[in-house]
């Protein structure tokens, strides 16, 4: 998903996503981050991110963000 | 009965520990819950009525949660809503009739003199601001289908009442405390010797800064009119300085409570002193509180239908920053309105939750300028000199927003606010004013050194150099010396008996 890393560079470009695992627990991206980026990431995929998704495991690495997607559109 | 106060460190804590290890495993969990019930009579006598309707009512509502079928969401989201409004009703009809009754009479006496709404004498249960967003919380992530609605009403009751939490806090989540409150473990060396450090840590806090600032506080607010300049910004800070230590003094307690009997509950506080902007501060300061508002009123905004509608709306139309801009002033609105409401049915509050509002909206505002400033300038951010200034901004931000916190009202913050720029000379600090409110040259010595040490141990935190449980491992004399250090300390340096006055707990309020 290159787009999924596209739309995170947008959002802040000095962060490695390959290496970075802990975007949430770390701090990396605040809650501003992860509304601009849900908004994206609706958009994009064409899913819905409910607020009971807005949880640090689903946030936290592209990996984890790429699984949720897949969850989502699946649910769809 | 107070957490600092004597009847619950060396009577009713001791006793729950002594029943607690005493008694099988499995009956365990239900001594706490006793204990929980005990504590609340005895601060709030019958309004116990109040948590435990509270408790059977949220436990039945997420039963009924999540007996609904999956499919029907609008069923289950009139459910939620339905119990969600009916613990706001309670606590607002509680919280806020007085102040309702108040301002409308305000209107009244205006258009119709002699017609007014009755003012009622309301007696607010203790900790109801904690136990309710507890229970919201509960009621919605089992609406999410984060957690399973729980079956035992015992361990609903427990996750509401444990005592060291219901005066102040931590707000904790259902899955954060539940199974260790249910385990019922028995009382560690490990534990006990960990919990207390944190209970004589926090006493340190409160007797000895606290409690000695309190004089200052109360002399300068109380009659904020004979004073002005420097004495008006130095009681600001004091104030500061005092709930920082207080509330942090008494989750110290709280959590060195639930350590003991070996429930991890949430941190309340970290360093918030060393923050580098307001929204840094809010992530560091009452930390459970803005978890809570985060996670229940700022996401649930943002992924709403008209968050979505901006989103899409400012892509045709608008810049990228100004979307953002937006989206944040629709999300944060309620969150800080919501803050500011949950402190306390006065405008003062009111106007603190809008405060940080503009204020974070503001950081949000200029984030591009600045961005620019920092480019063409060639600041590093991470240079001492920087971080100093941000951190140097961001006390003047935090000061002055609770000087509004504790002004009596309104009007008298902003009568105080403005006195601070008239007449403004710092001989006022050491001309003898300062020693006219109860405090000799001796007490704010004692309270300087004290603040020194919180200041060295939150350094060594922020770092993570050294944290509770690395502390067991040091040898044995160095802890042993703390220890005593510390008891030693507040025997001799609390600020109790002849002279000074027990001074309440200003959360418990809340």
């Amino acid at each position: 998903m290159s787009t999924l890393t596209d739309i995170l560079m947008e959002i802040d470009d000095s962060i490695n996503y390959e290496k970075e695992k802990a975007l949430i627990d770390d701090r990396l991206l605040d809650s501003f981050a992860v509304i601009s980026l849900i908004g994206e990431l609706e958009e994009t995929f064409e899913i819905q991110i409910e607020a009971s998704q807005i949880i640090p495991d689903n946030f936290n690495s592209v990996e984890a963000m790429e699984a949720m997607i897949r969850r989502l559109q699946g649910m769809d | 009965m107070a957490y600092h106060t004597s009847i619950y460190l060396f009577l009713f804590l001791p006793v729950v520990l002594l029943l607690y290890q005493i008694t099988p495993r499995k009956i365990r969990p239900f001594v706490l819950l006793a204990a929980g019930y005990v504590f609340f009579w005895i601060i709030s006598g019958e309004l116990v009525w109040y948590l435990i309707l509270t408790t059977l009512f949220t436990h039945y509502i997420a039963i009924w949660i999540e007996g609904t079928e999956v499919k029907n969401k609008k069923g289950r989201k009139r459910i939620l809503i339905f119990g969600i409004l009916v613990l706001l009703g309670v606590l607002g009809y509680l919280k806020y009739y007085n102040f309702f009754a108040q301002n409308v009479n305000r209107v009244l006496d205006q258009v119709h003199p002699g017609v007014a709404i009755t003012m009622k004498m309301i007696v607010l249960p203790i900790g109801i601001s904690f136990y309710t967003l507890q229970a919201i919380g509960y009621m919605v992530d089992v609406y999410w289908k984060k957690i399973p609605a729980e079956k035992n009403l015992a361990k609903v009751a427990l996750f509401l009442g444990f005592f060291p939490q219901i005066m102040e806090g931590p707000i904790s989540m259902y899955p954060q405390t539940s199974q260790q409150l249910w385990k019922g473990d028995p009382i560690t060396l490990e534990n006990l010797t960990g919990g207390s450090l944190r209970i004589i840590w926090g006493l340190f806090k409160k007797m000895i800064i606290a409690d000695r600032l309190y004089l200052v506080v109360q002399a300068v607010f109380e009659h904020y009119d004979k004073y002005n300049g420097v004495v008006i910004a130095a009681a600001a800070v004091a104030y500061t300085v005092q709930l920082y230590m207080e509330f942090s003094g008494c989750m110290d307690i709280v959590l060195g409570s639930g350590q003991i009997l070996g429930v991890t509950l949430p941190e309340n506080f970290r360093q918030p002193f060393a923050s580098r902007n307001a929204a840094e501060f809010w992530r560091r300061w009452h930390i459970t509180l803005g978890v809570w508002l985060k996670t229940y009123v700022f996401f649930p905004v943002s992924t709403s239908r008209i968050v979505k509608r901006w989103n899409h709306f400012g892509k045709t139309h608008l810049s990228k920053h100004m979307t953002k801009l937006g989206i944040s002033a629709i999300a944060l609105f309620p969150v800080w309105l919501g803050n500011g409401l949950w402190h306390g049915a006065r405008w003062s509050y009111l106007f603190y939750g809008m405060y940080y509002f503009t204020i974070l909206l503001l950081g949000i505002a200029v984030e591009p300028i600045r961005d620019q400033i920092l480019k063409v300038c060639r600041i590093n951010q991470d240079a001492v000199w920087w971080r100093m200034l941000q951190i140097g901004k961001t006390w003047m931000i935090i000061f002055t927003g609770e000087l509004f916190f504790r002004a009596n009202g309104l009007r008298a913050g902003y009568r105080m606010f403005r006195s601070i720029f008239e007449n403004f000379t710092l001989d006022k600090l050491w001309d003898g004013t300062f020693l006219s409110f109860g405090l000799d040259k001796a007490d704010y010595f004692i309270v300087f050194c004290g603040c020194l040490c919180v200041a060295i141990v939150g350094i060594i935190r922020e770092r993570s150099l050294l944290d509770t449980q690395q502390m067991q491992k040091v040898c044995l004399p160095v802890r042993w010396a703390v220890y005593y250090g510390l008891i030693i300390a507040v025997i001799l340096f609390g600020a109790y008996g002849v002279g000074y006055q027990q001074v309440d707990l200003i959360y418990a309020g809340f």
